[in-house]
């Protein structure tokens, strides 16, 4: 039992970063038709970026974040504007074959700036763990967790409560019928393409320094990134967020319960599982964005 | 650049555009005056749809010139003719299913900055639409066949159009609501707003409308006074039943 409480808020802190991988791609994903392998590429963005903040610029370890935030979002938008916008009346093929193409050259990019050696993020909390009854908890870990659960909500804010919210679910519900209302569906695909790009490099921003910064780090996230949209359905922000969680807390179960060196595989046997049994998604209402 | 004292409001020449090979619209002239209910009429995959998908910017020209208030828009997006102040209410009504009746009417108004005259409008549409205002928090997908059309007409309103297009407004609808959605469509362009509509309903449409044209083909093939249409003898064995 103390064991169980200690995985699960394990596999919470795990849970809140892979909900953000997850949101950011099943926006763009749902909107966009896109299917984005590039999208782990942005989550190394995000831990490169907090490790120059942060090793070089010497600055705040939230400052820090929000740079990552910053240039995710940045190049996510040059992304769009320079790759993906002449595309848009190509199939969902030609934007994929795109897609893979930026992952390579990213990652190459990333290997020629910093080497292929792993980089420790510095940060500036304790290393001494927080001891709350049977759990205890790295401060970094806490910090990772409430700031993953701060952004989730400014994505739920950004999505149902502003202008730019309403018109990314309109277009998403029918592009047309928007185009009509005066939406311009380009700048919704430049900003829905920043905006996923950002919350993958928030990810990786957070959990750099709980593991290592390294070129290859954002393969595997992607491929989580994928399953949680698999598993809380396209487009589905609700579904994106509990599949994170959930995927988070099941690895954490697996790697405890099982073997850690089956943590990875956790998360696939989940996915075959829901593709076999449920393929619209855990939680799919309709196809939705909101 | 104003069209000159009594010009149309719209104007339509020599209009060509087609969706991929398949031609839609081959030549189609037409004009549209301030303050007039003009009515459109035709079978189906005659080019009446496209003809207002055209106008509003999600057909592109090939060929030929749409002009509002003697101001070129033919190659402009939808959203910059909707700023001019063209408004579509689309065939089947088109509302976001799993938006809010209010965040409908607030789309409707997306274009517009002037944010507290929006929120007058919305407090006016709904005065005018009770069964709206009743529904404003509930997502637009559950409402009825009748109250989805009421709201995508809300919403064109929200704009503030100075011309509307209504496409197939009556389509699908029970035959009370033909009748009030017909009334709601005079009572609009009673109220300054001009109206070209696309209609099935022949008859009902050319009773109200002050002039109306006949579409074959892409193009037009009969133009005329709405009355004069309703006892055309071509127009009554293709369109009105004999």
């Amino acid at each position: 039992m103390e064991q169980l409480l200690q995985h699960l808020v394990n596999g919470l802190v795990l849970g809140g970063t892979y909900a953000l991988l997850g949101i950011g791609l099943t926006l763009i994903f749902g909107l966009m038709n896109v299917v984005n392998f590039a999208h782990g590429e942005f989550y190394t963005l995000g831990a490169y970026a907090a490790f120059a903040a942060l090793a070089l610029g010497g600055v705040d370890f939230v400052v820090a974040v929000l740079a990552a935030i910053g240039a995710g979002a940045l190049l996510g938008a040059l992304c769009e504007r320079v790759l993906l916008r002449p595309l848009r009346a190509e199939s969902i093929d030609t934007t994929m074959l795109v897609m893979i193409g930026v992952w390579i050259a990213m990652q190459n990019g990333e290997l020629l700036v910093w080497g292929g050696v792993a980089k420790s993020i510095p940060h500036p909390f304790p290393t001494a763990p927080l001891v709350l009854g049977p759990v205890s908890i790295a401060p970094l870990r806490v910090f990772v967790l409430v700031l993953a659960a701060g952004l989730i909500a400014a994505s739920y804010l950004l999505i149902h409560r502003t202008k730019l919210g309403r018109a990314m679910r309109a277009t998403f519900q029918d592009r047309d019928t928007a185009a009509l209302m005066g939406v311009r569906i380009s700048r919704i695909h430049t900003a829905t393409f920043a905006f996923g790009s950002a919350l993958a490099a928030a990810a990786g921003a957070l959990l750099g320094p709980v593991f290592l910064a390294y070129p290859s780090m954002g393969d595997l996230a992607a491929l989580k990134a994928f399953c949680v949209v698999i598993l809380g359905g396209l487009g589905n922000l609700p579904g994106a967020t509990l599949g994170g969680l959930l995927l988070g807390i099941a690895e954490e179960l697996g790697a405890g319960y099982v073997s850690s060196g089956y943590r990875d595989a956790v998360g696939f046997v989940i996915i075959i599982l829901v593709l076999l049994l449920r393929p619209s998604g855990l939680f799919a209402r309709e196809e939705r964005i909101g | 650049m104003t069209a000159p004292e009594g010009g149309p409001l719209l104007r339509v020449e020599e209009l060509h555009a087609a969706y991929g090979p398949v031609a839609a619209l081959r030549g189609l002239d037409l004009t549209v005056g301030q303050g007039e209910l003009v009515c459109l009429i035709g079978a189906n995959g005659a080019g009446k749809t496209s003809t207002l998908r055209a106008i509003s910017g999600l057909l592109p020209a090939a060929r030929g010139r749409i002009l509002f208030d003697g101001r070129p828009i033919h190659a402009a997006e939808p959203a910059e003719i909707l700023e001019a102040g063209i408004a579509h209410c689309p065939e089947g009504r088109r509302v976001f299913p799993y938006l809010t009746v209010q965040e409908n009417l607030e789309m409707g108004a997306y274009v517009r900055r002037d944010r507290h005259a929006v929120a007058e409008d919305l407090e006016r549409v709904c005065t005018h639409f009770p069964i709206l205002a009743e529904r404003r928090r509930q997502m637009a997908g559950t409402l009825s066949g009748g109250e989805q059309q009421m709201l995508a007409i809300a919403r064109a309103l929200m704009a503030r159009p100075r011309l509307i297009l209504f496409d197939e407004p009556s389509l699908g609808l029970a035959p009370t609501l033909v009748e009030t959605t017909f009334e709601i469509i005079a009572d609009i362009r009673r109220r300054g707003t001009t109206v070209l509509m696309v209609e099935q309903n022949a008859y009902g449409a050319l009773r109200m409308a002050d002039r109306g044209y006949v579409m074959e083909t892409g193009r037009i093939v009969l133009a005329g006074p709405a009355r004069a249409l309703l006892d055309d003898d071509h127009v009554r064995r293709a369109y009105l039943g004999g």
